[in-house]
């Protein structure tokens, strides 16, 4: 294909190798005319812009020479290395002068563009070349045997090859040996070929068919082999190309014998030594192997003979081709279609020529009477061989699981071509593992979770920290799993209950000090009268009197009011206590309206048990005094909130110090979704390392959320899930698969957890070959023929019933599987009727088999459950206090804590997702707690869960491990209570059918399932008295809708009661009773 | 450490030109000079011939996995100017499609992010670019952009699917708003990026230049949800760039010099998580590269026979605390 043209009767020069941007010098031919009869020559140059697609050559500079050119070649002598414009153009001349050209002067537009010149030789000189391996030397011959050796670095005086052969001779073409750099040859018309050995300064053979037809026009060494070489002959009678090997020299090796008439030109590609162009007076251009003979590219477009031809050398693709129309042309060999570039040129040719491309081929009538080649299309078809440089010899890629695929091909010496030696063609899979901390840490991480050894492993970090902050975070997550959790923080925090008591006896023996506040209550004690002797009831008008009569009528409001008048403060205050819960209060109130003092809001924020104002409305320089404040008194189910609130002030309004604090509130109000966030805040969390610094954090800290709390209702957070994702992503690429899977977050529907999760279960190799294989998380896309293949479907494409996909439900289970199922005998998944505790028709259904079922995420109770153990018909699933680490209570799994626990949810509920089929014939449900249903009574999740942050949880992992498996069957609820859990639950119902948003809905089914631990206690009648009968009530006022007096009684309840007891289920229905109030149900 | 699990004799009769994985890692493809493709299933550290796949008429250069959301699906280009696109069915593979709308070799194949449907990037040596897109019932729309690439086109890589604005889940049901975009490059020493119009025309967005020679290959980073776009280049001239760019608009990409080889740099590759760069070289080497804490390039790996250790200078002890 064309690439572009220059009209120029010219011999050309490409510039070398090194140099960038692609030059082509052209300087006029001598012994040609054109029509202009014009004898002034130029020596212009040309850059070969490929990114412009037209046809034209940019000129660079010009310069009017006073010679005509027999040859120009462009060394690459004193290159300089940036490959800027340099090397010299050497230029054989008309009169036996050689001539060199600084090609940089002529772009520069330079007047003084000779380095040096010399007229030596006699007659024209047509041949030059320059050795490769020493670019100061070059070679030229002219006629009279003439050949000298110039050396550009003293160009005055040449040096002859040997003596000159005889008879005396044109030289016509003239080569350096392209291996031994002391090898040069020449040829000429008479057809004889020298070779001489400048070492030995002497012709050391003569090559020559004897046929005196042979008339040299091109001679050429080949590229790689170093004793063979090729001659054309320009002569019609024998228009061949002769292969010699000088080992054989007595006949031609082989002959090309593709052209018609004699050869022009030969020009043989240093990039592939099986490409040897050949132009001829039959107007072909003929690109051929030299090695077998065979034509592999014939230039299409060619009309005209050209008497000169190059390859590019710093592009090997491209030649360019010096015709006797004046013209010269750059091709590519690599074909391609020009059509873009012919109609350019058809559109520029018909505009100068008018009629003379009538047809608009783009074919201009020939202006020399050479048969015309009409282009029947403008395809041009490439090479017939791929030519060496476009055969990718080495590749390595990624892939999946920090996989590298590489092969890489042995270089071949391509001899004369011979057989290719037979090779190995070998494909490594290599492992590819960079990040050795990183899994060593994460393998800890996983080992630490199994083994439960939370505590020591926060020591190991807290040991191990650099920052005090480092520390800090560790001892606030060590704390999460060790009795009096609460205490503990405070003490972090700097308030140590032992100090604070010696610090007040001292205070108590001095003078009263400051502290009055700390010391209010033990005064009250100490000083409280025993009450002796008599005393007289005054009722006289005044003050006293009017306070007498009104206690004396039991109007304790009044009383209260007098005293308060009368600035009697404690007075007031402790009538305001005989007078009941509401006066006291107001009584506070009033007293705080009053009172001045510097701590009197935090006295009131005690009394009032209004913390969220401290939180809200301190200094933030006294956080710490803020979170010591809220992990004193805060209730359990507003201890969170107040964390999280004093967290999220410090990292909003917070210089960036606190901002960073704010993780040690995110810790105690164990809200993992925000602890994230701040982290990522203040981290680079693109380094691996820092990420798994950030992962065991999050690791650690939703372990004791699930510990103590059990009552989280996030799901995994986005913001989490990502992180999990990036984490395991980065294990997956350091080829810890499995690994990868155990922290991949369980239960979220997002869509990239969702692929993940299954491409790393496949990477595991689980499939069984030829298997269709199970579900992937996709929707689907069908190409033609194909039946529906190895796809699942999706859940968005619920018109597919899912069993089509599943023909072979009688396949056995992957291989993984069952293995896996030995490493953890003890789960006995399969067989266990398990609740498809799912009503999310979003998640997509993954391969559930494959899941790692013996991860770390496992909960530890399962392992102590006998494997035999058979569930009773109506075995209802537990809370989830067993959920894996990344299942947080309020995750879809575990929301379906059943109504009707006998019954497992109905296929229907999730008939789009696709149910494979187990060996045993067990229907495996797609989405479901595998480990966590068996044998876990919820009964025994009890204990467990009571403890707010700050109820001292005791040996809580130790209750989980020891828990007795027989207490399965469980006692029925009482029947005068029965009507407690009938209310709540139609309630929740209620709620449930008229609540909208999802979010909502997922609070509800959380609430229903907690309120389980209230039935049990229930069933235990462990509960007190004042609890159930104000239970009673709060059921009372919901049956009359009542809502907003369920709530006053609750929070009655909640106020007077022992919080442990009731802690586990109250702010539950707390919740409940809310949520119906807001729906109206 | 890189260490070989497995030593995959494809028996292939000449020059192994390409060999991919498929999307989990458990499947190789690989093609060859002797004109074939073949698949094998490598999983456990097997090599079972699972297909061997005749039907291109010359040396196939390169063969592209398609996502397996549209089925076991694999596309592959040759210098007999045809793409093929072969598909597993019933266990069987075979031919199910053919596109011979090049005029010359075909270089390179590239699937584009599933998210955008079944769409195939080919790069030939006629300077074009074709986009095909599967429109269903067996049929392939053709899209063609002539003169990408003066004298060849050597490789194409798409963009990662990032709808803008948006790294987390979409409302389900609801097209996102992607933005096609995929690199080119060539023997015009351009590395060029090409976006989709909203007429569904491509159109030429950006031309790289640095390098001084053919591009061999270039290899667009996967995301990794930053804000910044990543795309590695290799080229004849030896020098492989990392190209960044950091403004949403896309238009403002710098290039920093990985290193300069000595010889002719053939293919580069990016790790599922973008943070290594594995450079194939004309001298046969193969060597991992990755970016250090200060943003310098630095190899941490010589990979010879796909055996290398990996020098830990860079990877750890460079912890970011605080």
């Amino acid at each position: 294909m064309k690439l572009k043209e220059v009209d120029r009767t010219a011999m050309q020069a490409w510039s070398p190798t090194q140099n960038h941007p692609i030059y082509l010098a052209t300087g006029t031919s001598a012994q040609q005319l054109d029509a202009t009869f014009s004898t002034s020559a130029s020596l212009e140059i040309f850059e070969l812009d490929l990114s412009d697609p037209s046809l034209d050559m940019k000129s660079c500079a010009t310069f009017s020479s006073s010679h005509r050119y027999h040859k120009l070649i462009w060394g690459p002598h004193k290159m300089d290395p940036k490959g800027n414009v340099s090397g010299v153009l050497i230029a054989g001349g008309e009169n036996g002068n050689i001539i060199l050209y600084d090609p940089s002067k002529i772009i520069a537009g330079d007047k003084e563009v000779v380095i040096a010149q010399n007229d030596k030789h006699t007659g024209p000189v047509r041949a030059l070349d320059v050795n490769i391996f020493q670019t100061n030397l070059v070679a030229s011959g002219a006629n009279e045997s003439e050949i000298y050796i110039w050396d550009l670095n003293n160009f005055a005086t040449p040096m002859t090859p040997g003596a000159k052969t005889q008879p005396p001779e044109d030289i016509s073409c003239i080569a350096w040996n392209r291996q031994v750099q002391h090898i040069l040859a020449s040829a000429s018309p008479s057809g004889r070929a020298t070779v001489w050995d400048l070492r030995k300064n002497e012709p050391i053979i003569k090559v020559s068919d004897h046929s005196n037809r042979m008339h040299c026009s091109g001679l050429a060494w080949h590229p790689d082999v170093a004793t063979q070489m090729v001659l054309a002959s320009e002569d019609d009678r024998l228009p061949v190309v002769q292969m010699w090997d000088l080992r054989f020299a007595s006949s031609p090796l082989r002959v090309l014998e593709n052209h018609a008439r004699g050869i022009l030109a030969i020009a043989w590609s240093m990039a592939d030594p099986e490409l040897l162009l050949s132009c001829g007076k039959d107007a072909k251009i003929l690109c051929s192997n030299p090695n077998t003979g065979e034509v592999l590219y014939e230039l299409p477009t060619n009309t005209q003979w050209c008497f000169d031809i190059q390859w590019c050398p710093r592009n090997p693709a491209v030649l360019s081709a010096a015709s006797f129309d004046g013209r010269i042309s750059v091709y590519s060999i690599m074909g391609g279609s020009a059509d873009g570039l012919r109609q350019k040129q058809a559109d520029k040719l018909s505009s100068s020529f008018g009629n003379l491309d009538p047809f608009g081929t783009g074919q201009p009538l020939p202006p020399l009477q050479i048969p015309q080649q009409t282009a029947q299309h403008n395809i041009v078809l490439p090479l017939k061989k791929p030519p060496k440089w476009i055969r990718r010899p080495v590749g390595a890629s990624f892939s999946f699981g920090g996989k590298l695929v590489t092969f890489e091909n042995v270089k071949i010496q391509s001899q004369q071509g011979a057989e290719q030696q037979q090779q190995q063609h070998h494909v490594f899979i290599s492992q590819v593992v960079t990040e050795k901390e990183f899994l060593s840490r994460s393998d800890q991480l996983q080992q630490v979770v199994q083994s439960q050894g939370f505590v020591s492993y926060c020591q190991k970090k807290i040991d191990a920290s650099q920052t005090e902050f480092e520390k800090h975070v560790w001892s606030f997550l060590k704390v999460n799993f060790e009795d009096d959790s609460r205490g503990k923080y405070l003490e972090l925090l700097g308030y140590r209950k032992e100090d604070l008591g010696k610090k007040i006896a001292l205070a108590l023996n001095k003078v009263d000090g400051p502290e009055v506040c700390i010391k209010e209550g033990k005064q009250e004690s100490e000083f409280l009268p025993s009450a002796g002797g008599t005393f007289n009831i005054s009722i006289s008008g005044d003050i006293d009197g009017l306070i007498t009569q009104a206690l004396l009528t039991g109007n304790f409001e009044s009383a209260v009011d007098l005293c308060l008048h009368d600035n009697r403060m404690a007075d007031a205050i402790i009538l305001a206590i005989a007078g009941g819960q509401e006066l006291l209060a107001q009584t506070q109130k009033k007293y705080f309206a009053k009172s001045q003092s510097k701590i009197t809001r935090l006295i009131t924020a005690v009394v009032m048990k209004n913390w969220k104002e401290i939180v809200e409305s301190c200094d933030l320089k006294n956080w710490r005094e803020a979170l010591a404040a809220v992990l004193t008194y805060a209730k359990p189910d507003e201890f969170s909130a107040l964390c999280d609130l004093l967290g999220t002030r410090l990292e909003s309004e917070g210089d960036s110090l606190l901002q960073t604090q704010a993780c040690l509130c995110y810790i105690c109000a164990g809200n993992v979704e925000k602890l994230v966030a701040c982290w990522t805040k203040a981290q680079d969390g693109s380094n691996p390392l820092s990420l798994q610094d950030l992962i065991e954090k999050v690791v650690i800290l939703r372990k004791a959320v699930q510990l103590t709390q059990a009552m989280d209702t996030n799901t995994v957070g986005v913001l989490l899930a990502e992180k999990m994702s990036q984490y395991a992503n980065l294990l997956a690429a350091q080829g810890s698969i499995a690994a990868a899977l155990a922290f991949l977050p369980e239960n979220t529907n997002q869509p990239n957890i969702v692929q993940l999760r299954d491409r790393l279960c496949r990477a595991q190799g689980q499939p069984v070959p030829g298997q269709e294989s199970p579900k992937i998380p996709y929707e689907r896309q069908q190409l033609p023929k194909g039946r529906p293949g190895p796809m699942a479907g999706h859940t968005q494409m619920p018109r597919v019933p899912a069993q089509q996909y599943y023909p072979h439900g009688e396949n056995p289970p992957p291989p993984g599987f069952i293995m896996h199922g030995n490493v953890n005998p003890n789960t006995a998944t399969a067989q266990l009727p398990t609740s498809p505790g799912h009503m999310h028709t979003q998640v997509p259904p993954y391969p559930q088999p494959q899941r790692p079922q013996n991860g770390w995420n496992d909960p530890p109770a399962l392992n102590r459950v006998p494997k035999k153990k058979k569930m009773p018909e109506n075995f209802m699933p537990p809370v989830p206090i067993t959920s894996p680490i990344m299942n947080p209570l309020g995750d879809p799994q575990s929301q379906m804590l059943p109504q009707q626990p006998s019954a497992p949810v109905p296929l229907s509920s999730q008939a789009s997702f696709p149910q494979p089929h187990l060996a045993g014939g067990q229907t495996f449900h797609g989405i479901q707690q595998p480990l966590g249903q068996p044998g876990m009574p919820s009964s025994f999740s009890k204990p467990n869960i009571e403890g707010a942050p700050g109820a001292p949880i005791g040996n809580t992992i130790q209750h989980v491990q020891s828990l007795p498996t027989e207490k399965i069957t469980k006692k029925p609820i009482p029947d005068e209570h029965l009507i407690l859990k009938t209310t709540f639950e139609d309630l929740i119902q209620r709620c449930l059918s008229s609540a909208t948003d999802p979010q909502t809905k997922r609070k509800l089914d959380d609430a229903s399932k907690r309120l389980e631990f209230l039935y049990d206690k229930l069933r235990e009648q462990t509960l007190s008295p004042t609890i159930i009968n104000g239970l009673h009530s709060i059921a009372r006022s919901i049956e009359s809708r009542n809502y907003s007096e369920g709530l006053t009684i609750h929070t009655h309840i909640v106020s007077t009661s022992n919080f442990s007891e009731t802690s586990a289920f109250m702010p539950v229905l707390k919740v409940v009773l809310t949520q119906a109030n807001k729906l109206g149900v | 450490m890189v260490s070989v699990i497995n030593t995959v004799d494809t028996s292939h009769e000449d020059m192994i030109h390409d060999a991919q994985m498929d999307y989990y890692g458990t499947r190789l493809a690989t093609c060859s000079s002797d004109r074939s493709v073949k698949i094998f299933d490598v999983r456990n550290g097997g090599q079972i011939l699972i297909a061997d796949l005749r039907g291109h008429e010359g040396p196939v250069w390169q063969v592209a996995w398609a996502h397996p959301m549209y089925g076991n699906i694999l596309a592959s280009c040759s210098y007999d100017r045809k793409v093929i696109i072969w598909k597993e069915e019933n266990g069987t593979w075979e031919k199910t499609h053919e596109h011979t709308g090049h005029d010359s070799s075909v270089n390179s194949v590239c699937w584009a992010p599933h998210d955008y449907g079944l769409i195939l990037a080919c790069g030939s040596s006629d300077g074009a670019i074709s986009l095909l897109t599967y429109t269903g019932e067996g049929q392939w729309e053709v899209k063609k952009i002539n003169n990408a690439h003066t004298i060849g086109c050597n490789a194409v890589s798409w963009a990662p699917a990032v709808v803008p604005g948006s790294l987390i889940d979409q409302p389900s049901g609801q097209k996102p708003n992607y933005i096609k975009k995929f690199a080119s490059g060539g023997c015009d020493n351009l590395i060029k990026l090409w976006k989709e119009e909203e007429d569904g025309q491509w159109k030429e967005e950006q031309k790289l230049e640095a390098h001084s020679d053919w591009v061999r290959d270039v290899a667009w980073a996967p995301s990794i949800g930053l804000p910044t776009s990543t795309i590695a280049s290799c080229s004849q001239d030896g020098r492989v760039f990392i190209w960044t760019c950091d403004d949403t608009s896309g238009n403002t990409w710098s290039p920093k010099l990985l290193h300069k080889f000595n010889d002719v740099v053939w293919h580069v590759s990016w790790s599922i998580t973008a943070n290594i760069l594995a450079v194939s070289g004309g001298d046969n080497k193969v060597t991992l590269w990755k970016e250090s804490v200060d943003g310098q390039w630095v190899c941490i790996s010589d990979v010879n026979k796909g055996q290398g250790s990996v020098s830990a200078s860079v990877t750890e002890g460079q912890q970011n605390e605080q």
